[in-house]
């Protein structure tokens, strides 16, 4: 019988609640939680259970995940679960983060579960199958079935449906199928043409992702007393990287106090950035955030005040909800200090 | 305008000493038929072949595909082009129904030229592999041509055009066993009842996108990429107005088969009087330059305007390119007021991971789409092969190759294939057949 390992943050690993999510991963012989559930709907048997707290795998990605990588080295499995994370964020991005790297390091495939309304489902989705889950835990039979169904296919090597039909949330492929009811193209024109002329709901074949314009913002009226603050996604950080800003799909971001530095020094600060070659950026971090040049213009009176902090996430593969996200923590510190403009630099 | 198309159901196609349609069997006296063909000097070699659903046969590179007809009254069954100009769409016209004539070229393809399997997986992938079809395989003197990707295939697709008129000569004084009528009357002038429905035009967009005259395809015998859009009854295209081209990988290709057939306009005219009063179609194109696209999509937008149409329904026939031109007047249509569905097909690359279409807008919200041009497709050795097979791999054919370092020979040493859609002939069906989609994965 092939073999399965499942993934489980602390809470549905039986460990406790938010006091252990800081607890480091173990991995157990047999099941818990859910994994007992998987076993009874699966066509694998699942050998271990490996448990993490979300704050852990949260905190230090890095290392929970090597941990991880290194308990299942030397395991037979032929397919790697995670969750059902229903609609708890830390613990979507954790089911994401490790089986993703599961997927690279072993090769087998990746089953998980989340609901749409969490940071993991964006992060992840063209990485892997996730299930689009309930919203709260009163869902696990529902979610582990739905799971389950994919990875039987996967175990056994049947073709895998669409994303409408199984259930998973689509990955950004698509393909060409024959339709069961083979209804001409002809038919389904003259369908959607009659509810669209009717002003009823219709379901259009090939759905154009929204585009979200951010219009220009207005000039700033009186620049010589306006308060100016400083953001960029260039990956400019203090050289120890205190926030532990990722290198790439960031999901985090940190501020940086400059009250009375006149420019960023090399090596003090530097960018941890791996979308470009970083040479440049180290040797003069001020070519990306021009710290510099602010304090010099700040002096000459081109315009009011500088705000003591720059704010540095990176962009390179950063979801755009992500993005969002950062910039709504970032705001009410602008808003505070009496911010009245930002100066956004990209990379 | 009134249209009467008389329908003959071809159950069969035998040779035999007599052209005739006797109890749904075609005879056909292939030298007689072949004779004909070679009345145009520039044929050097043809040879006829009967091709039906389930024959283990496979052809390549085909060219052109054409339904045999008959004008009782004389005329042309394409006006312009193989006969004389006169008016289209109206009158009676007879059709060999489940029937059609294929081109296939006996050596030397190109770019535009596809596939079609009779039996097996391949089958699926085209309209004519469920048809009883009249191969023509044939060779001309066209050496300009011959090793050239783009090819006018004009020689061979007269042929057919002109075979598939003297083949649907043998019914001229017979019965039809059915007759399907089409008639529209002035816009304008359509009834109370019929007047309160949503009024709806149909935008073809058919390729024009050769700059060089031959390629295109042809309106009344002119060239596409010669007009700007233009109102046209749809009894018209359904006469023979229209023929079709050589250019564009031929997945999206209309055949002139598909433009005598259109489903898109035949499906329109069944809800006319009943959901929508269908007023006509709109003729544009497809010609490449921006300021061309941009100027068709203003005046299809005026003249759907002038019309009062509330709805319209654009197809295109290319993709690529001409994706500019599908979304750039689907966009003008919905600035213009006139709510407008959409139907393509797709290029989202062997791993489905592209962007759908060149261009994108919000706007296109209704759209159906028919398939994805560049899925991989492998299929196994047939029995059979009219044509040659190598012209696949050799002649650039839009969805073959001569070698891959992972894939190989489009054309195996055993007769296997591996090749994109882009050249199953006519394969994704935008004229209204296409019964794929595409899905999310």
């Amino acid at each position: 019988m092939k073999k399965a390992i499942l993934y489980v943050n602390q809470f549905f690993g039986q460990i406790g609640g938010e006091e252990q999510a800081g607890t480091a991963p173990q991995i157990h012989e047999g099941q818990i939680g859910p994994a007992m559930q998987f076993a009874k709907e699966l066509d694998a048997k699942v050998t271990h259970t490996i448990i993490c707290g979300d704050n852990y795998m949260g905190s230090n990605t890095e290392e929970a995940v090597a941990e991880i990588l290194s308990m299942l080295e030397g395991k037979e499995f032929d397919i790697f679960l995670a969750g059902p994370a229903f609609q708890a964020g830390r613990y979507t991005v954790a089911c994401g983060t490790i089986c993703k790297a599961v997927k690279e390091k072993f090769g087998v495939p990746v089953v998980t579960s989340m609901n749409s309304e969490t940071p993991g489902v964006n992060m992840f989705k063209k990485d892997m199958y996730i299930l689009q889950g309930g919203n709260i835990a009163s869902k696990m039979r529902k979610d582990v079935k739905a799971m389950a169904k994919v990875a039987n296919k996967l175990l056994n090597g049947e073709p895998i449906g669409s994303a409408d039909e199984e259930g998973y949330f689509a990955r950004g492929i698509r393909h060409q199928v024959w339709r069961a009811d083979g209804k001409p193209a002809s038919e389904r024109m003259v369908d959607m043409l009659i509810k669209k002329l009717n002003g009823e709901p219709f379901q259009t074949e090939l759905p154009i992702p929204k585009r979200d314009m951010v219009p220009i913002a207005p000039a700033v009226k009186n620049l010589k007393e306006a308060r100016i603050a400083l953001v960029n996604t260039g990956g400019i950080v203090p050289a120890d990287n205190p926030d532990h800003i990722q290198s790439a799909s960031a999901t985090r971001w940190g501020r940086y106090n400059i009250d009375g530095e006149e420019a960023l020094k090399s090596g003090e600060y530097k960018t941890i950035h791996a979308g470009f070659d970083p040479a440049a950026a180290d040797a003069d971090p001020n070519v990306i955030t021009p710290v510099d040049a602010l304090k010099t213009l700040e002096k000459e009176g081109v315009y009011g005040s500088l705000h003591p902090y720059f704010y540095t996430t990176v962009g390179t593969g950063t979801t755009e909800a992500e993005a969002q996200r950062m910039a709504k923590e970032m705001i009410p510190h602008f808003q505070e200090d009496h911010v009245d403009a930002v100066i956004m630099v990209s990379t | 305008m009134k249209l009467e198309i008389g329908n003959f159901y071809v159950k069969d196609i035998v040779f035999g000493d007599k052209l005739s349609l006797e109890n749904g069997v075609l005879t056909i006296d292939k030298e007689e038929a072949l004779d004909f063909v070679k009345e145009d000097e520039r044929i050097t070699e043809a040879e006829l072949h009967i091709a039906k659903p389930g024959d283990k046969i496979r052809m390549c590179p085909v060219k052109e595909a054409v339904e045999p007809r008959v004008r009782p009254d004389g005329r042309s069954i394409f006006p312009g082009y193989t006969g004389d100009l006169a008016k289209a769409g109206e009158g009676v016209t007879y059709a060999l129904k489940n029937c059609s004539v294929l081109v296939v070229g006996m050596h030397w393809g190109g770019f535009q030229d596809g596939i079609i399997d009779m039996s097996g997986e391949g089958q699926k992938y085209t309209y004519y592999g469920q048809l009883n079809n009249i191969v023509l395989v044939a060779d001309t003197n066209e050496e300009f041509e011959k090793n050239e990707q783009q090819k006018k295939n004009d020689a061979l697709r007269r042929a057919g055009h002109r075979l598939a008129e003297f083949i649907g000569a043998c019914v001229k004084d017979m019965t039809p066993e059915e007759t399907e009528v089409y008639e529209l009357g002035g816009m304008i002038k359509r009834g109370p009842e019929t007047e309160k429905l949503p009024s709806v035009v149909y935008v073809m967009q058919p390729q024009s996108q050769m700059e060089e005259m031959g390629y295109n395809d042809l309106v009344y015998g002119w060239d596409m990429n010669h007009v700007v859009p233009t109102v046209m009854h749809p009894n018209e295209i359904l006469d023979g107005a229209m023929v079709s081209g050589s250019f564009m990988p031929v997945s999206s290709k209309w055949a002139t088969y598909d433009f005598q057939n259109c489903p898109n306009i035949k499906a329109l005219y069944k809800e006319h009087g009943k959901t929508i009063n269908f007023l006509g179609v709109i003729m544009s194109n497809l010609n490449v330059a921006l300021e061309q696209k941009e100027r068709a999509a203003l005046f299809v937008a005026q003249i759907a305007n002038s019309l009062g149409a509330d709805g319209a329904v654009v197809a295109e026939e290319g993709y690529g390119n001409p994706d500019a031109d599908f979304v750039g007047c689907i966009v003008a249509l919905e600035d213009a007021g006139v709510k407008t569905v959409g139907i393509t097909n797709e290029c989202t690359g062997r791993d489905g991971q592209s962007q759908p279409l060149v261009t994108l807008d919000e706007k296109c919200d209704a759209i159906v789409s028919c398939g994805n041009v560049s899925q991989l497709i492998e299929l196994p050795p047939m029995e059979t092969v009219l044509g040659e097979l190598q012209a696949l791999a050799r002649d650039g054919l839009s969805g073959g190759w001569a070698d891959d370092e992972i894939l190989g020979p489009s054309v195996r040493e055993d007769g296997s294939i591996i090749m994109e859609n882009n050249s199953m002939f006519c394969g994704d069906q935008v004229c209204g057949w296409s019964p794929k989609t595409m899905k999310e994965f």
